[in-house]
């Protein structure tokens, strides 16, 4: 307890640090909550659970209240390099605003390529007007993988043709903290995947300050906006995993918190998508669920708004949270043991038996020869 | 009544080599049909799920892999430190291109097999390399124990299997490795049984009974 007492201290302080800047949004969150029809009890019901995400004791979710309330104090720079914008997607669409896209529209987003009004030279001005302005605070939040190959040029933006690689590097120098958001921009991704033509690499890879990894394809906003709000309320990174990426998300694995597990450790598994065992839920592994090699909260968090998730849907779980997912636990839809060898196309059962059934060959003829060979003499 | 003995008798194998070899045997055996069943569940589902097969069959996996690390450690101890030096002496022929070339000829039926220890040299070079694979297959399992387990023992392995998962690329990476090793296990018994009963019924020397026994029965020569 003393560690959290500690814990709470070190937050009251550094909300108070941030109360001395002048907020960036003219509306408050407050007001914003009421226009989009959320109650204050909701509001502290959330506040509640994002505490108890993030592995913290309820007393916290005053602190959680008053860091989402200030949040438009924090300056977010969002970056966008090879990628595809789902990460961005899956924080800022859905159908009905809740507290988690709400949040991220309070926080001061000083510059987000898909959300900006700015474009050409506006834009590049704004870009480096805020990484002048907020040198050393600002948040810098990276989506998608940085192309290192042939100078990094297979990705070139803007009108001042700065390449990722460049962008990355010069945002990435005075940041207070950096988050790679999803996949590409922690370890690659599908950009990286063999062959690899363009060397995209994660972030992590091109700059050498320490980064935080949410994994996931896309990660949800649960984890997004939890890892956002642990900067906000303490100034520092959460405790994170050998792979970077916070404990209190990517601590479990699926298969861990899976609701099929039941039915996995009952030897129950569905044989082919729509059979029987589908209809009443067995468990996925053999039509590929790779939910045994991944680290995520997708069973407990879900996604779009705790609606659903891969595996609850019917679809195996396929390991987008972890490096390399793409070719590591390719094919999507069958178990890793029947994974096929890229250029022969078998399994190693099928390798296996065939260097069986060649070792049985050669034994035969050696005991068949043998029985005509020279006996020893004493 | 006087016979004249017409063979010798020499103990090769101690008691601690053959408990270990059988023991070995049993557990890989175990090891093999399980892991397949985990890679692949091919039982048809039970009736009620109350009944855990996966869960049965892996606490069975389990069981036998902590038998195979245990033996394995054992056994690269005594390799080193038996007081009985029959395995160490092999590293003689191993260094020596002679024993090579008298050990391979011996194979295709070119005269004896004569060597300083219990192993020719082709042979303890594939016994260094399995007992090599054992260790591989016995850390990467106990990486994705760790990572199933994650009370006691798992979670006293949890710093270092964590390392050697980010030196493997990845949880599926470990357990593919895993999966590969296995082949070797299968192939190499299928040989070592036969150059076993082979050998034996050709140089009339250590023939399969002496990793029962203990004892090499052969004519003096
Ligand atoms: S569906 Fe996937 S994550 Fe769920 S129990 Fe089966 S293998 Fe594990």
């Amino acid at each position: 307890m003393d560690n959290h007492a500690a814990l709470y201290e070190q937050g009251k302080q550094r909300l108070e640090y941030l109360r001395q800047f002048a907020p960036r949004q003219k509306v408050s969150l407050q007001q914003k909550m009421e226009e989009s029809g959320i109650t204050r009890r909701d509001f502290m019901k959330w506040t509640g659970a994002v505490s108890a995400m993030l592995a913290l004791p309820l007393p916290f979710s005053t602190l959680v209240a008053e860091a989402a309330e200030i949040a438009d104090r924090v300056p977010l720079i969002w970056l966008h390099m090879a990628e595809c914008t789902g990460c961005s997607e899956s924080l800022i669409r859905t159908d009905t605003p809740n507290l988690d896209t709400l949040i991220f529209d309070h926080i001061s987003l000083e510059y987000h390529e898909t959300l900006m009004a700015a474009a050409g030279w506006q834009a590049e001005e704004n870009l480096e007007n805020a990484l002048e302005t907020y040198k050393g605070r600002y948040l810098l939040a990276v989506e998608g993988a940085v192309p290192t190959a042939n100078n990094g040029a297979y990705l070139t933006v803007g009108c001042k043709g700065h390449t990722g690689l460049h962008t990355i590097t010069a945002a990435a120098e005075n940041a207070a903290a950096i988050i790679s958001v999803g996949t590409c921009a922690a370890f690659g991704g599908v950009q990286a995947a063999a062959p690899n033509p363009t060397g995209a690499k994660g972030v992590q890879e091109v700059i050498d300050k320490p980064v935080i990894n949410l994994g996931g394809c896309p990660p949800s906003e649960k984890n997004i906006v939890g890892t956002l709000m642990y900067f906000i309320m303490f100034g520092k990174l959460p405790a994170l995993d050998i792979f970077n990426r916070p404990k209190w998300a990517y601590g479990a694995r699926v298969h861990d918190n899976c609701e099929r597990r039941g039915r996995f450790d009952a030897g129950e598994f569905v044989e082919t998508f729509g059979d029987q065992g589908a209809k009443d839920g067995y468990c996925l592994y053999k039509v590929g669920c790779k939910g045994p090699y991944t680290y995520n909260n997708c069973p407990t968090e879900r996604f779009n708004a705790h609606t659903s998730w891969p595996v609850l849907a019917g679809h195996g779980c396929m390991g987008c949270s972890e490096p390399n997912f793409w070719d590591d636990m390719a094919d999507f839809e069958k178990p890793l043991g029947r994974q096929l060898f890229h250029g022969i196309d078998a399994t190693a059962d099928t390798i296996g038996a065939v260097v069986l059934g060649a070792t049985a060959v050669g034994i035969g003829a050696h005991a068949v020869a043998s029985l005509f060979a020279k006996p020893l003499e004493d | 009544m006087e016979h004249e003995a017409t063979h010798k008798r020499q103990l090769i194998f101690t008691p601690a080599i053959r408990i270990f070899h059988w023991l070995r045997a049993l557990s890989i055996l175990a090891l093999v049909i399980t892991g397949f069943y985990i890679s692949w569940p091919f039982l048809v589902a039970p009736e009620s799920s109350d009944v855990l097969v996966q869960g049965w069959i892996r606490f069975a996996h389990v069981v036998f892999g902590f038998v195979l690390t245990a033996i394995t450690l054992v056994r690269f101890y005594l390799f080193f430190f038996s007081r009985n030096d029959i395995e160490r002496r092999s590293f003689k022929d191993v260094m020596s291109v002679k024993s090579w070339i008298t050990q391979l000829k011996s194979y295709v039926w070119m005269g004896h097999l004569n060597k300083a220890g219990i192993y020719g040299p082709l042979q303890f070079v594939t016994y260094v390399a399995i007992s090599f694979v054992a260790l591989l297959i016995c850390i990467t399992g106990l990486v994705l124990y760790a990572n199933v387990y994650h009370e006691g023992l798992g979670g006293m392995l949890w710093d270092s299997s964590a390392w050697i998962m980010m030196q493997m690329g990845g949880l599926a990476n470990v357990r593919i490795i895993h999966h590969y090793l296995t082949w070797a296990f299968i192939i190499f018994a299928v040989i070592h049984v036969y150059m076993a009963v082979w050998s034996g019924i050709r140089f009339k020397h250590n023939s399969v009974d002496s990793i029962v026994s203990g004892y090499d029965y052969h004519k003096d020569h």
